[in-house]
């Protein structure tokens, strides 16, 4: 995916996201760091360039919650959002770049409940590259991506990367 | 014994915080080195500090000591005891054994209150989150009082972060009590929350205008003041499009405006993201900008501090800044506190009883939980049983319960009724019924339908039940399922079929026997219970004389439930699952997709797809649940015709029924 294609992506999810929501009112989007956090920002402002009103963004970091990582018995204290909105009676849409087995998306819901309850919770992903080992989908999706297990996806984007690119490298190759 | 604590300025009448005020002129009045009476001499206080602080504690210790009495300190709880687990209210229980009164600041919004509940001896909260923090607001208006007399009429300006302070709500309220005008200058984004505002009509029939004050710009460039004052004299109120003729009217009233106070404070850095939304824009400044003006001359600047850059060294060394003076009155303050509580021993009624409204508790063993995630209830339940003010005058006739500990509140979205077992959603026309079940003790109030349905109660009115799958379809349907299953395990042997309770167990237990059937390997069952959205009854557990509990750890996990809608179930069976191991993968197998999902799950294996509306209730009737019942599926609306058109009639009311 280049440059033009993932302006055009993203601009189509943010129509989504309103159209799924039926409009701005009670929406609040939520980017998962690291890459997350820069596509939300982007989505909010097509938001706002659309309908005038930019939805409310919150960042999270769910590394505390990620089940791959051995937590030694502890329970992670809930871990406030970077830029704090209220998620509760809200539509919340969930953000990240890449959506693969599902697990931080579902770290991502654990730490929704704990920061309030939203009426409804929605996943937007620029790319889905399939094989899922847990019950989670993506209602807005940019793009499927069929690869390997080996492959990587790497998503650059401009604030981080000084490029929009989306690329897919042999694991080994990983930059 | 009987006791007084202080947890909210709500706790204090107008006549006794007049009373207060009193008795801190005579301690103020009192030499610094003369003994005096020695009004808490033999006494103990605690000081047990969750959060870091410097002035409340020293203050409050400086006040105990002057009274004759002595301090026990532990000003880092967090690394103490609590770290070893221990909960609120056994750390209340222990330590009221050592000390006459506890001085508590706690990071949790409503902990002071759960403390208190088992303390023996008075609280009093010194910072409880960010709801309440009435010692300082004492300090406030006793400083107030001090410089400007009286309080009623009094304008005060409040300015900067107005949204996360927990003194800035408390003063507000007082002020209003009082009848003082408040003006809000926040900086952009930091906003007095709605809800305060909301309180401030309600209860103190406040209304509130913006205001163009050229004068204010000495002070803040960007933002629109906002007037918020007792009904009279003006109409002003809620202007959406503010134009010419309103606009000088606006100014006018602002010239005749006396601004007695201004109220400054600091932005509440730890809990923004820089360069965020709501962090830019210019931060309301008090400098050389507001000294010059003709207009504050008699304008006296305060601040709780501690200040960063918003309140400029310059105002030190000018008559209006009394900021340190504000601080100094927190000693005599906290000396006439100690006393009135002391005072008050064994003449005191309760807090709970104080409250007007009698407080909600569900009668049944789940209910409705604080909508805040920062809320005591949300995390001590050994500590606290959630309790609830039940307003009946939410926006649009809502059902409101407002949290005892915190005070946030929560829309009621379906009740029911003990006796009768029956629910329904909430409606404005229900008022009555419910002031009646309220009061007899039988008002049920559910986070969800399935909260309601777990508890055994039936919805209130339903139209006509619809087969729609019968008993030879749902086998079918259960074998194709067990075929997908075991085409897509490579491994049948780590399969654990976790039904979700209660009839997903029964149909976990079924498909279990079907893929033993067809794989000739023993396939383990266990069993997750959930109760709507109530976080704390949830569990894992292997089913009747399985092994113990069973262990999910790299485990190929199948989900199975009757009914997918939502989604919340599964979700929360995900958490459930997570926390006690991490499966190689969770798969889902539902019997029946209704649609309408409000969480991202999608079931792997289903079924059938019955597309469904809103108002209707797919039910799965089991052979094992329903006696002298054949398997079956049915459907039926639980609005039915007449009543979803005609809501206020005598028939919507649900007793008449019964």
């Amino acid at each position: 995916m280049q440059s033009d294609e993932i302006q055009r992506t993203i601009s189509r999810m943010a129509h989504e996201i309103v159209e799924k929501n039926g409009g701005t009112a009670n929406l609040a989007l939520v980017g998962i760091r690291s890459k997350g956090a820069h596509l939300v920002r982007r989505i909010a402002g097509k938001i706002k360039n659309l309908n005038g009103v930019a939805p409310p963004v919150g960042i999270i970091d769910i590394t505390p919650y990620r089940d791959d990582i051995e937590k030694g018995g502890k329970i992670a204290e809930p871990r406030p959002m970077e830029v704090p909105v209220s998620v509760d009676d809200k539509t919340v849409v969930l953000v990240d770049d890449v959506i693969y087995r599902g697990r931080t998306i579902r770290a991502a819901l654990d730490l929704m409940g704990q920061l309030g309850k939203p009426r409804r919770i929605l996943v937007a992903i620029l790319v889905d590259r399939g094989e899922r080992e847990l019950p989670i989908k993506a209602d807005i999706l940019g793009k499927n991506v069929r690869v390997g297990d080996s492959q990587r996806v790497n998503v650059l984007l401009q604030e981080s990367d000084g490029v929009d690119q989306v690329t897919v490298t042999e694991d080994w190759q990983r930059k | 014994m009987k006791k007084r604590d202080l947890i909210s300025i709500e706790d204090l009448s107008n006549q006794e915080i007049d009373e207060l005020f009193q008795v801190a002129d005579n301690m103020l009045a009192r030499d610094r080195g003369a003994g005096g009476p020695k009004a808490c001499s033999g006494r103990i206080m605690a000081t047990l500090f969750y959060e870091p602080s410097t002035r409340t504690r020293l203050s409050f210790e400086s006040a105990m000591q002057r009274l004759g009495g002595t301090v026990i300190s532990c000003p880092d709880m967090k690394s103490s005891s609590t770290a070893k687990g221990e909960s609120i209210a056994d750390t209340a229980r222990v330590v009221s054994s050592y000390a006459d009164v506890l001085v508590v600041r706690h990071y949790w919004d409503g902990a002071v209150q759960a403390m208190a509940e088992y303390a023996e001896v008075p609280v009093i909260n010194a910072g409880d989150g960010s709801h309440e923090h009435p010692t300082q607001t004492l300090c406030d208006l006793y400083t107030l009082r001090k410089e400007k007399g009286d309080l009623k009429g009094l304008t005060v300006v409040i300015c900067g972060d107005l949204k996360h302070g927990r003194t800035i709500h408390s003063l507000v309220y007082a002020l209003a009590r009082f009848g003082a005008h408040v003006i809000t200058l926040a900086a952009n984004g930091m906003e007095l929350p709605q809800y305060v505002i909301e309180k401030l009509e309600r209860e103190y029939h406040y209304s509130l205008a913006p205001v163009a004050s050229d004068d204010l710009h000495a002070v803040v460039r960007e933002t629109d003041a906002i007037y918020l004052t007792p009904s009279q004299p003006h109409q002003l109120a809620l202007f959406t499009q503010v134009d010419a003729e309103i606009q000088q009217r606006l100014s006018k009233m602002a010239s005749g405006i006396k601004f007695d106070a201004f109220y400054v404070t600091r932005k509440q850095k730890e809990r923004i993201e820089e360069g965020s939304e709501g962090g830019n824009g210019s931060y309301p400044r008090i400098g050389r900008d507001f000294l010059k003006e003709r207009r504050f001359k008699d304008t006296v600047v305060m601040h709780p501090l501690p200040r960063v850059d918003e309140l400029s060294q310059e105002v030190d060394k000018d008559r209006r800044g009394i900021y340190f003076k504000q601080a100094a009155y927190g000693v005599p303050i906290r000396m006439a506190l100690l006393k009135f509580l002391f005072d008050s021993l064994d003449k005191a009624k309760s807090r709970a009883g104080q409250k007007k409204a009698p407080l909600y508790e569900s009668p049944e063993p789940i209910g409705p939980r604080c909508a805040n995630a920062n809320c005591v209830t949300r995390t001590e339940n050994i500590s606290t049983r959630p309790r609830f003010e039940v307003l009946f005058t939410g926006p649009g006739g809502a059902l409101i319960l407002k949290c005892f500990y915190c005070d946030h509140q929560l829309k009621v979205q379906y009740m029911g009724h003990t006796r009768s077992r029956k629910y329904c959603p909430y409606d404005i026309a229900l008022g009555d019924t419910v002031r009646e079940w309220l009061q007899h003790g039988e008002l049920a109030i559910f986070d969800s339908i399935k909260q309601a349905e777990e508890l055994g109660y039936e919805p209130y009115k339903s139209g006509p039940q619809r087969s729609i799958m019968d008993e030879a379809e749902m086998r079918e349907a259960l074998c194709r399922m067990s075929e997908e299953i075991l085409k897509e395990s490579k491994d049948p042997e780590r399969l654990l079929i976790l039904g979700i309770r209660t009839k997903g167990t029964y149909l976990a237990k079924r498909i279990a026997e079907e893929l033993e059937k067809r794989s000739q390997k023993r396939i383990e069952v266990g069993e997750i219970e959930i109760y709507g959205a109530g976080d704390d009854l949830r569990s894992l557990s292997p089913l009747e004389g399985g092994p113990s509990s069973p262990s999910v750890k790299d485990r190929g996990v199948i989900l199975v439930d009757d009914v997918i809608h939502t989604g919340m179930t599964v979700k929360n069976a995900m958490s459930i699952i997570f926390k006690s191991g991490r499966p190689q993968s969770v798969r889902l197998a539902v019997l029946v997709d209704r649609g309408h999902r409000e969480m991202p799950v999608k079931p792997n294996y289903v079924g059938k797809h019955i597309p469904s509306s809103e108002k209707e209730r797919v039910r799965v009737k089991l052979r094992e649940v329903e006696q002298d019942e054949r398997d079956k599926v049915v459907i039926y609306s639980i609005v039915s015709p007449e009543n979803s058109h005609q809501r206020s009639a005598p028939s919507s009311n649900p007793k008449a029924d019964n």
